[in-house]
């Protein structure tokens, strides 16, 4: 190799009580690189970044950097030594501005002194051109779109001088142009010199834009910093979790014949949604695509009396529904929602497994004076925990302690409990590994084959391909149109995409 | 009673066969016994200081002992516990509420128009001075619901609102014509050494921790507070459970100020002092101490009677020890600052070792 590298992690062995994160683990970046790191959920990417950054201090083993032994006290630490990382979770100050946001650590060492708006201004939006985002420094981060927030933050770690930047599922919340979009800059700055750590579950994603990777297995590496060249995303599967990939894969299924659970009628909404028709019926499941801003999540809660319907009608196995609260669907019409933003809207984090699986039963299962005793919610919970192997020490155990893909499959799995004839499933993939995914996908499959009807929501199209028996298309709070699923990537991409940009005046649902 | 943690639907002791083989994750926080859980608990720190300080207090002053003192002490711990827990019934929603005393005071003040104005059966009349506090719970829930606006403001609002329309109707004269019952319920004792009050405040803390740990409603209150936008779409009607916590807020201090009328043998305007302010501290104490989330979701019902206890007997055994009552003020401010400073090292000491 003639590129020496930038940065070193040798032998890294991280140990909680009773939990060997790292069994030593290295890692070795080269400057003018992406590097993906990848693993399962739990295979111990998060605890290696947070020591790389400085968040926990390993057991034992080495960082060096530029072939010098670095130790890091501090995350602050590690930003001075120009390792910056974007996280999962946005860390912006929404009501700051965008400028403020990025040179926050600037601003926070000189605490007495006068801000000088105009020089902060400018010199973020050098850091905002470099990233060729046209927006204002002065504007609140509040204002941004999530990809615009995404790349506020590369411009932040950037400031820095960061010369090693990981980022943490950068394109999670982003649409596909927006990631194209992103990936065109990472690669800039890669050929700028910069080192780049990608962490994703994408895989498409990872073997398009790294050229080398490392990847974990329970606390170990699977394989360690060799070239992506010649790797292919099934070799990456195999590598991650030990074996080829499993799990089913599209297959026609027929309800036509079936009765329709879930009609709207010329739907207008409190948040803006207009002429929104369309149809689900029983043991379907239809996929609800668009870009992130279309309105789907929005629809999905306006079925749910979240947001109140202006004009319109919704019919709930032929009968028209009044759905005044989240309360009305799930009771009166059995209606269900699984939200794609798991800790705020999804879970209540800081409460049990048991008492998070329970909630929508609680009032049915409830006896003299509202007496409710766990031993009833778990003998109606604990068999759909099972059913989808909810991984968790107990039922007591606080859900926000799990893994987001057990976080997932409780929030499936409370649904399932409460007995829903139609469920509503936002972005179920969104932060949860291959393994977690393959089985999500064959469950709500195996949930429609048993007569409940499904709406997928999701701005990943392979995932949509795979699963809907028929795809209905939003853009700007209507619907585009829709097309029957025939399971082929390319003929059903393409279709999709001239839904997505067709002329919204002429639009009519088929 | 309840134990310490009472949102977490199914907790303590109870063993749960894991629903699936394979180890915790990586995340997943190491196994305590039952024992260890405990003496890491809030309530147990508690119960330390407690007995701590009863030994000083019993060795250091004279008359700490004594049947009269310890009645005394009892009966104050029953009215500050129960201000506690009106308190611990809003925090449960995220919020608080500055109208406690307010609320004491209005529905003590009603009880006395409703007996020596219009003759009022007294039992009747404490139904409904606890009615009272409910109804203005519930001005202080609505208007929190309707406006959106966090129940600092509005409970500051009408904190002074209800004690400025209380002063006006009742031109801060006392009502001291109340039937004998009640200064007499107040000076009984049984086996010596404790005020009936007690058993009204534990029957409130059982009925509580019932709510809590084995009612639907209770139930949704916490989950409400905790993440008010999951449990929305988990189909529970939010609004109506903080309006309700209001209400029950409002309740609980109505009966904490029956319970002092029945000290007192009076309905008095000042009881709560000014705006019924010198309810706040004791209100805020005892859920702080006890473990009481501020950010909402979780009712530690032990913790806080134990923490109201704790800080009746500091008042008092203070006052025995000759330190002045301004001295005792400061003293339990300083000791709300370093309850809260406690927890947060024992919360990130069990977080840093994955215990929680």
């Amino acid at each position: 190799m003639d590129v020496t590298p930038i940065f070193e992690a040798k032998n890294i062995v991280k140990t909680f009580p009773g939990v060997r994160a790292l069994k030593g683990v290295s890692l070795s970046l080269l400057p003018g690189s992406v590097h993906a790191l990848l693993g399962e959920n739990g295979a111990g990417k998060s605890t290696l970044i947070k020591v790389i950054t400085g968040v926990h201090r390993q057991t034992s083993g080495q960082l060096l950097l530029n072939g010098e032994e670095v130790s890091f006290g501090s995350t602050h630490d590690a930003v001075a030594k120009g390792i910056g990382v974007v996280h999962q979770e946005r860390n912006l100050i929404p009501r700051f501005s965008v400028a403020e946001n990025i040179h926050l650590e600037q601003l926070a060492n000189s605490w007495l002194r006068p801000v000088n708006y105009t020089a902060l201004n400018q010199s973020a939006r050098r850091w905002l051109e470099e990233l060729n985002l046209d927006i204002d420094p002065a504007m609140p981060v509040s204002d941004l779109s999530v990809a615009q927030m995404q790349l506020v933050e590369i411009a932040k770690a950037l400031s820095l001088q960061s010369r090693v930047l990981l980022l943490d599922e950068p394109t999670a919340s982003l649409t596909s142009s927006e990631a194209a979009n992103l990936f065109t800059i990472l690669r800039r700055l890669r050929d700028n010199g910069a080192s780049l750590v990608f962490v994703s579950h994408k895989l498409e994603e990872v073997v398009e834009i790294c050229d080398r990777v490392t990847v974990l297995r329970d606390g170990d590496n699977a394989t360690e910093s060799r070239p992506m060249a010649g790797l292919g995303r099934q070799d990456l599967v195999q590598m991650m979790i030990g074996r080829a990939e499993s799990g089913g894969t599209w297959r026609k299924r027929d309800s036509a014949a079936q009765p329709v659970v879930l009609q709207l009628k010329d739907l207008a909404t409190s948040v803006g949604h207009k002429d929104i028709s369309m149809n689900v019926r029983k043991g379907e499941i239809v996929g609800l695509y668009g870009l992130v801003g279309a309105g789907r999540s929005e629809l999905a809660k306006a079925i749910m009396g979240r947001f109140r319907v202006t004009s319109g009608t919704v019919e709930v196995a032929g009968q028209t529904a009044r759905i005044t609260s989240v309360a009305d669907a799930i009771h009166k019409y059995r209606l269900g929602y699984v939200s794609e933003d798991r800790k705020t809207e999804g879970l209540i984090l800081p409460h049990s497994v048991l008492a998070n699986a329970g909630v929508p039963i609680w009032r049915k299962l409830s006896g003299f004076l509202g007496g409710l005793r766990d031993s009833t919610v778990r003998r109606a919970v604990s068999p759909y925990l099972e059913k989808l192997e909810v991984k968790t020490p107990s039922l007591a155990q606080t859900v926000g302690n799990l893994s987001g893909g057990n976080q997932q499959k409780i929030s499936v799995a409370k649904w399932l409990a409460a007995g829903v004839q139609l469920l509503i499933v936002d972005e179920p993939s969104v932060g949860i590994d291959i393994k977690t995914k393959a089985y999500l996908h064959d469950l709500l499959r195996e949930l429609a084959d048993s007569g409940t009807s499904v709406i997928v929501i999701s701005s990943d199209m392979p995932e949509i391909i795979a699963l809907a028996d028929r795809i209905v298309v939003m853009n700007d709070y209507r619907i585009q149109g829709e097309v029957a699923n025939i399971g082929t990537y390319d003929t059903m991409s393409q279709a999709i995409m001239g839904l997505i940009h067709r002329d919204p005046h002429r639009a009519q649902v088929a | 009673m309840t134990s310490h943690d009472v949102s977490h639907g199914s907790n303590g002791p109870i063993s749960t066969p894991a629903p699936s083989s394979g180890a915790p994750s990586s995340g997943a926080p190491a196994q305590l016994s039952p024992l260890r859980r405990f003496l890491l608990t809030n309530e147990f720190g508690l119960i330390l200081l407690i007995v701590l300080f009863a030994v000083l207090f019993a060795v250091t002053t004279r008359g700490f002992t004594t049947p009269f003192s310890l009645f005394t002490l009892g009966r104050s711990a029953a009215v500050n516990i129960m201000i506690g827990l009106s308190m611990m019934a809003v925090i449960v929603t995220g919020g608080l509420s500055l109208a406690v005393g307010a609320i004491g005071v209005c529905a003590a003040m009603f009880l006395g128009y409703l007996i020596q104005s219009l003759g009022m059966p007294w039992p009747l009349a404490i139904l409904a001075a606890i009615a009272m506090g409910a109804a203005l719970g519930f001005i202080n829930g609505f208007a929190v619901v309707r406006t959106g606006l966090h129940s600092f403001i509005i409970t500051l609002a009408t904190m002074s609102i209800f004690f400025g329309v209380m002063v006006f109707l009742t031109r801060a004269e006392a009502f001291r014509g109340l039937p004998p019952v009640f200064a007499d319920f107040g000076k009984m004792k049984f086996a010596t050494y404790f005020s009936p009050l007690l058993l009204v405040t534990l029957a409130a803390a059982l009925g509580l921790g019932w709510l809590y740990r084995y009612s639907v409603l209770g139930r949704e209150m916490l989950a409400a507070g905790a993440r008010p936008e999951a449990a929305e779409l988990s189909g529970i009607r939010v609004g109506r459970m903080i309006i309700y916590c209001h209400m029950l807020s409002g309740a609980l201090a109505a009966l904490a100020a029956l319970m002092l009328v029945a000290r007192n043998g009076a309905a008095i305007p000042s009881m709560a002092g000014q705006l019924g302010q010198d309810w706040l501290l004791p209100a805020f104490l005892g859920p702080v101490l006890g473990g009481t989330l501020l950010n909402g979701g979780r009712a530690a019902v032990l913790g806080t009677c134990l923490g109201a206890f704790l800080v009746t007997m500091l008042s008092s055994g203070l006052l025995l020890m000759r330190v002045g009552e301004f001295w005792v003020q400061s003293f339990l401010g300083l000791l709300l600052l370093l309850a809260v400073l406690m927890d947060k090292l024992r919360r990130s000491y069990l977080a840093r070792r994955n215990l929680v």
